[in-house]
């Protein structure tokens, strides 16, 4: 059996700026989703868009390339990552105007 | 029946009693240590009680290479992952209301299941340090960073036979960037369920509930929620940067009968602890039988702290 966790990297957090989420190692896995679960949101045309980043030691980060399609509903989005080494995060820009989201962020790991 | 068990060579560094209950070596998994978060109960949409501190905010547990910047990977004792506990970058005075997300805490949800009561045991292999991710000054050494780790410990949340106590200890490490570096007691002072809230009415954790988090904070390092162990000052083998970590022997051992500690062990020295009684609180609805172990590490200024955990083990007479 493979080893899985689900690791909860934003809890009901509200964001009104960009932000990146907690360094998280991942090692072990061998596929990984981010799922992000847009709970509550605000303002004009408010969108979110969330970058893959990777790194080498939790400290300094370089995007992947893989971006997620703007988030400007309710609801669950999701991002993929591949072949991403010992560490990922999640890029997260905000825009719109007053925009604010109520965001579940969580990590889905498989190895 | 007599039994022969036998074990894991990985066994032989631990001094168990006669019964385990979990021996967890995270080379393999999680085995059911995960975040500790709050209840999600209120209406309408599984919020959470108001409170004095936000318990949402931290970070979540990890299995970790221990990889560093220059060195590359540790690995850990046992093999090559350990289970990680991190902060967040973000920490307030030690005598002020802690921030939320400066801690990092791990737990595992037990039970009793014989209806024995007695010694019990928890030990594990360990380490600490601070992200590496700055020289904070310019004096000789800046780059190490000890100083930003204010404390880590280790604590069982109880409840049995008409009472709820907290059995644990923790290393208080740095108090506002002094070293203090002494072993204390999961004790609560005599107060008021508001002064220990902060000043806060009707919080759900009342007086001698998650020491962790609550009981006022003194500038002096005293806390309303531990006790100092008489001559309980140990330096650890932290090493000399940030980026190695060796890997420590920790064992709390207590007794449910009697309600009391008995001895604390970190590396090779141990401190008795015994006739230390627990400070005992009114029962909370449906956590009857609740045996939790749980770690926890807090910062003491703006950084990531991490607290490693190879393995653990927590065994019964």
């Amino acid at each position: 059996m493979r080893e899985f966790n689900t690791a909860p990297l934003e809890v009901r957090k509200t964001v009104s700026q960009d932000f990146q989420t907690h360094p998280y190692e991942c090692g072990w896995a061998s596929e990984a989703i981010f799922f992000i679960h847009v709970e509550e949101m605000a303002g004009e045309n408010a969108q979110l868009t969330a970058t893959v980043e990777l790194s080498n030691d939790g400290i300094h980060w370089i995007p992947d390339g893989t971006r997620s399609e703007i988030i400007s509903s309710k609801g669950l989005h999701l991002i993929k990552a591949t072949h991403f080494g010992g560490w990922l995060r999640l890029d997260c820009s905000v825009a719109g105007e007053h925009a604010q989201f109520r965001l579940n962020i969580q990590l889905a790991l498989k190895g | 029946m007599t039994k022969t068990i036998s074990g894991p060579l990985e066994l032989d560094r631990f001094d168990p009693l006669s019964r385990i209950l979990t021996f967890d070596v995270f080379r393999s998994g999680f085995n059911g240590w995960m975040t500790l978060m709050p209840n999600f109960t209120q209406p309408p949409d599984f919020g959470t009680r108001e409170t004095v501190f936000e318990k949402t905010q931290v970070a979540p547990v990890m299995l970790s290479s221990a990889t560093f910047r220059y060195p590359g990977t540790h690995g850990a004792m046992s093999g090559n992952y350990s289970l990680k506990l991190s902060t967040r970058p973000v920490a307030s005075r030690y005598e002020e209301i802690p921030v939320p997300g400066s801690f990092g805490h791990a737990l595992k949800r037990l039970s009793f299941h014989r209806p024995q009561r007695g010694l019990v045991q928890l030990e594990m292999w360990f380490s600490y340090t601070a992200e590496q991710d700055r020289v904070a000054g310019s004096d000789d050494l800046a780059g190490i960073s000890e100083r930003a780790i204010r404390a880590f410990g280790v604590s069982f949340d109880i409840q049995d036979r008409g009472d709820r106590y907290f059995a644990g200890a923790r290393y208080l490490n740095s108090v506002n960037g002094e070293l203090k570096q002494r072993w204390q007691l999961m004790r609560a002072a005599e107060c008021t369920d508001e002064e220990w809230a902060y000043g806060r009415k009707g919080e759900w954790n009342r007086r001698g509930v998650d020491n962790f988090w609550y009981g006022r904070r003194y500038p002096d390092g005293r806390h309303d929620g531990f006790q100092d162990i008489i001559d309980g000052d140990q330096q650890l083998c932290y090493n000399e940067t940030d980026c190695k970590i060796n890997w420590l022997y920790f064992r709390l051992l207590f007794d449910t009968e009697k309600r009391e500690y008995v001895e604390l062990q970190c590396e090779d020295e141990t401190f008795d602890v015994r006739g230390i009684g627990f400070t005992i609180v009114p029962t909370y609805a449906r956590i009857e039988k609740l045996l939790n172990p749980n770690i926890w590490v807090e910062n003491d200024t703006d950084r990531r702290v991490f607290m490693f955990v190879d393995s653990i083990l927590i065994s019964s007479e």
